[in-house]
């Protein structure tokens, strides 16, 4: 153990990666590692581990510079593919959601959406938007975080894809909440992306009804 | 009083089958009449034809292996969706013949979420995330508000279709999965191939032309063997499954794993899935072999679970859906 860098305890265990709470240097940090998967053989998981370790910690350092609320990173080590990232003091959105009005979560769900247009302007796809990858901190900012199936795009399709994965995850686990949060999304992601080109993101929502009507078996969505 | 029992016809693809399910999930009898294709994949129009040609035989064989007449059965269940609908309609025609007949009611069951109640039964499991693995789906699901969800899923192909796929490229017969884990389990030389996760949803469809690549390459029986693509094919694959799996546990806490579906055989598969149960302190059911493939049981079973929660279908709301989802549908019988 290096002096000044302190791993305390369990924070999270994730699918992917073990969130450890300690200190860095005197900083509160997160220590995110990405931990062998036995399942998967060596030569693939590490490859995995690898890539996804310097592409979350490149994602995370890029798009803090454009205005996106995501944690600090500090410390990058491939090697035992863990990040050093500073501590967001909060709660997950997925657990915050029961405990707010409606005009609250909409007015939440209309910020995440102009920060994932803030991404998507940028050509960065977030890969992996859910309401657990989101934190609401005391003072009700909010933060993006992990950023493991990050890439890098500035395909109409990509973005798509992103805003629909998040429509499933709304409709599949928030389902009473879906229409008012996931509109109030869409308002603040046209709001944000309009600014520069209004074209493009209405041709991202209109493509994004397209993909779902593409799915296996589906209808168009009809649920209210 | 005598126990009920419900007929119960899987017809959505090349199985047609019979189960005959006491209300209680005692089951009598079971039958399968499979269509193997001599070469290619599964026509339609040729499956339709054997199904036409059999389905009554095989009606006739379950209830004499069940030992009871048809006048001994209480309700007509069938598969409504998803699958072919020229397959599909056989099932529906079949049914209603039956339940004007017979005068007993009849219910119209979907084919994905029978998979997962019959392995509720047969595994006695109460809230499980499942990995539903076939040639038809791929799909994992749990219940979740009044509904079985879909968390994630495939984007393009089907895993069981991708096995099959590539085993009919090398020449091997249908079933293929099988065989390809056979030449899988000779090698353990990796070779590269693209791993696609999208969020809790996957593509095969790169994968699968990235291992017929392999076989195409100069390099092919000079650097690597086909137990080499074999093996790396099952292992992406299913590391794939497995993280998304894993993915969807972390997500919706649930305490249980059940693996159904044709390609729930799988032993490497198996074992994966044997592997996160464990580190998320899940328990972890296999469907057994005979129930995890498609099968008139869980029909029978499924449509014995609508009609005690909510009564027969009318003839007129028996139509089949080829492109149904399971997660349009309402499950009165939990909760």
């Amino acid at each position: 153990m290096i002096d000044g860098i302190v791993i305390e305890k369990l924070f999270h265990k994730g699918a992917e990666a073990s969130l450890f709470y300690g200190h860095w240097f005197g900083k509160e940090v997160i220590f995110k590692i990405r931990s062998p998967k036995i399942y998967r053989i060596e030569k693939l998981d590490k490859k995995i581990r690898i890539i996804r370790t310097l592409n979350e910690a490149r994602a995370l350092i890029k798009v803090k510079n454009y205005g996106v609320n995501v944690p600090q990173v500090y410390e990058i080590d491939t090697e035992n593919s863990t990040i050093v990232m500073k501590y967001i003091k909060g709660e997950k959105l997925k657990d915050f959601m029961h405990s707010i009005e409606v005009d609250k979560k909409k007015q939440i769900f209309n910020e995440i959406g102009k920060f994932i247009a803030i991404l998507h302007k940028n050509g960065h796809i977030h890969g992996d938007i859910t309401t657990s990858n989101i934190i609401i901190t005391p003072i009700q900012e909010i933060f993006i975080i992990d950023f493991g199936l990050h890439n890098y795009s500035d395909s109409v399709e990509d973005k798509s894809v992103d805003l629909h994965l998040f429509k499933r995850v709304l409709l599949s686990s928030h389902g009473t909440d879906y229409k008012n949060c996931f509109d109030a999304f869409l308002g603040g992601y046209s709001t944000e992306y309009g600014r520069a080109k209004v074209n493009e993101s209405q041709e991202i929502i209109r493509n994004m009804i397209k993909i779902e009507t593409r799915g296996r078996y589906i209808k168009k969505e009809d649920r209210k | 009083m005598k126990l009920k029992k419900v007929l119960g016809i899987e017809s959505t693809a090349h199985t047609w089958s019979v189960g005959i399910i006491g209300f209680d999930g005692t089951v009598y009898s079971l039958v399968n009449d499979m269509y193997i294709p001599e070469k290619g994949g599964i026509h339609p129009a040729l499956v339709k034809e054997q199904h036409l040609n059999n389905f009554m035989n095989i009606i006739n064989q379950a209830l004499l292996k069940a030992n009871i007449s048809i006048h001994d059965v209480d309700l007509i269940a069938f598969s409504k969706s998803p699958g072919l609908g020229p397959i599909l309609k056989i099932g529906a025609q079949a049914a209603r013949m039956l339940t004007q007949l017979l005068d007993i009611p009849i219910v119209a069951v979907n084919h994905c979420i029978a998979h997962i109640e019959i392995g509720r039964l047969m595994c006695k499991i109460e809230d499980p995330l499942t990995l539903y693995v076939s040639g038809g789906n791929t799909i994992v699901s749990a219940y979740e508000s009044g509904r079985y969800q879909i968390f994630g899923e495939t984007l393009d192909i089907p895993i069981g279709n991708l096995l099959d796929s590539f085993a009919r490229d090398i020449g091997l017969s249908h079933p293929g999965g099988p065989k390809i884990e056979k030449l899988a389990f000779k090698s353990n030389k990796y070779l590269s191939l693209p791993y696609v996760v999208k969020g809790m949803d996957l593509s095969f469809s790169g994968l699968y032309t990235a291992a017929k690549k392999l076989l195409e390459s100069k390099d092919y029986k000079k650097k690597y063997n086909l137990n080499d693509v074999a093996y790396s094919l099952q292992e992406t694959a299913f590391a794939m499954l497995t993280e998304v799996t894993e993915r969807a546990l972390a997500h919706t806490e649930k305490k249980e794993i059940l693996l159904t579906g044709g390609v729930a055989a799988n032993k490497r598969l198996q074992e994966m899935i044997k592997y996160i149960s464990a580190e998320h302190g899940a328990r972890f059911e296999v469907v057994p072999l005979k129930y995890a493939g498609d099968n008139g049981a869980m029909i029978g079973w499924t449509g014995l679970l609508r009609y005690e929660a909510e009564g027969g279908h009318t003839v007129l709301e028996t139509q089949i859906n080829p492109k149904e989802r399971m997660d349009q549908i309402t499950i009165p019988w939990r909760d």
